[in-house]
């Protein structure tokens, strides 16, 4: 792993675990994409090719640079470009806080993919619960803004997520709950800040 | 006739000649986009990347109806003589000003005209009578003078059958994805979402069949307000993106 690397997943522990999850070869979506550090990073260490989702310019113009192939589009009108099950692994990573349509992106998710990958902040964290019984809004590591410029719309807790899922019909393959990078397996709705899960269709 | 495959047919036997074997990258926007896509169609093997910009694998009835109004104006011309106008020592300018004036009208977007000449008087006060009233028919009526000083009747009228008739897909009842499946170029589509003649959907279809057909691709919709003269423009996302996608063509 080059120093690079290394940085990387220090500052998106999900990637790592996204990355153990992806199969070697598997053909990738990545939504909401940034700037491609993701889908460039599961190429090296997965040979995984893909292709990435997003809609602000600037970000779209960095995956071009990085050489990451990218579609501007925006996902709340769907994933109509995709044909049905045309990836292996749709990945929504961080993402889905941000997105108004939740349950039609996570639909089209595993219509166009055999798999989902999500990871999102757990709003259900200790210290975001406390801020709010002080009677605040929570700003952490992994809720890094004020409530008045959050570019966030749906926050959820890891048990919300899995209800969620109940609801669609989304079975959860496999779920690990990080705080600092590190797994939490003792109450992890209380003791992680960052949730991770992989979903097929049932 | 010509048409799009013809021109690139034209455009390869010109680089046989000059010792191209491969090309990097071809580039193309609006007709030029058709060749660009032409190009990966009829020579996969010599095109290794393909730029279209404000593309559409098709024109729509209505862009063939605005090509039809611009070729009746033209051959409707008393000055036209059933295209043998230079026999006659005359050019038919007043069908290619009103082509050019309806072209003109199409490129540009309803908010760029506005944007530009809003309802800005000519000469002040409304004239209540058919002269020149306001700033967007003076800039017509320029445009279309400009035009028809050197642009050649006939030429227009080709030119424009060859968009009517572009359409790799006609081949395969319809259907783009398989009309694409022999392109081997990586791609990169570019569409303006102001452009009303070539629309991001346009574009959007060209996508969809070459990730049918899992091609390496990446597609830009930007939001720049020029219409479809937004490709010849100075947009600095377009252009920031264009450079960032030549920094990664290796030679």
């Amino acid at each position: 792993m080059t120093s690079v690397e290394q940085a990387l997943l220090a500052a998106r522990p999900d990637f790592a675990a996204i990355a153990q999850w992806v199969d070697r070869g598997a053909r990738v979506l990545d939504l909401g994409c940034g700037d491609g550090t993701l889908l460039r990073y599961l190429w090296q260490a997965r040979e995984a090719p893909g292709y990435g989702v997003e809609i602000d310019d600037d970000s779209v113009i960095a995956c071009v640079s990085n050489d990451v192939n990218v579609l501007q589009v925006d996902l709340e009108s769907g994933l109509s470009l995709f044909a049905d099950h045309s990836f292996d692994c749709v990945i929504l990573s961080q993402t889905l806080q941000a997105v108004h349509h939740t349950e039609g992106i996570l639909r089209e998710m595993l219509r166009v993919g055999r798999e989902a990958i999500v990871s999102f902040p757990n709003f259900g964290h200790w210290s975001a619960r406390m801020q709010v019984a002080l009677g605040r809004m929570p700003v952490s590591e992994s809720l890094p803004y004020e409530w008045y410029e959050t570019p966030n719309v749906h926050h959820c807790t890891v048990t919300d997520f899995e209800d969620l899922c109940r609801c669609l019909g989304f079975r959860i393959r496999e779920r690990l709950v990080l705080h600092h990078g590190k797994p939490v397996s003792l109450l992890p709705n209380l003791f992680g800040s960052l949730a991770v899960y992989r979903c097929t269709a049932p | 006739m010509v048409t799009v495959e013809d021109w690139v047919e034209a455009q390869a036997r010109l680089a046989d000649h000059l010792g191209i074997e491969r090309f990097a990258a071809v580039i193309g926007g609006s007709l030029g986009a058709m060749q660009a896509l032409q190009w990966t169609l009829s020579y996969p093997d010599r095109i290794r990347h393909s730029i279209v910009v404000a593309a559409a694998a098709r024109l729509t009835p209505q862009n063939i109806a605005f090509n039809e109004v611009a070729r009746q104006a033209i051959m409707t011309d008393p000055d036209f003589h059933g295209g043998h106008y230079y026999d006659k020592g005359v050019v038919p300018t007043r069908g290619l000003r009103i082509a050019r004036m309806i072209g003109h009208i199409t490129y540009l977007s309803g908010e760029a005209m506005a944007e530009k000449f809003g309802r800005l008087l000519r000469r002040g006060a409304p004239g209540f009578d058919f002269d020149v009233d306001f700033e967007i028919e003076s800039y017509l009526r320029y445009q279309g003078d400009k035009f028809s000083s050197y642009f050649d009747a006939n030429t227009y009228l080709r030119i424009t059958k060859a968009l009517d008739y572009f359409d790799p897909a006609a081949d395969h009842g319809g259907d783009l994805t398989a009309a694409l499946a022999r392109a081997k170029a990586a791609f990169l589509l570019v569409s303006f979402n102001s452009d009303w003649r070539f629309p991001p959907p346009r574009s959007r279809e060209i996508v969809r069949a070459l990730l049918d057909n899992r091609r390496i691709i990446s597609y830009l919709e930007i939001a720049a307000p020029g219409g479809h003269d937004a490709f010849l423009l100075e947009d600095p996302r377009y252009h920031a993106a264009l450079r960032a996608y030549f920094g990664n063509i290796e030679l």
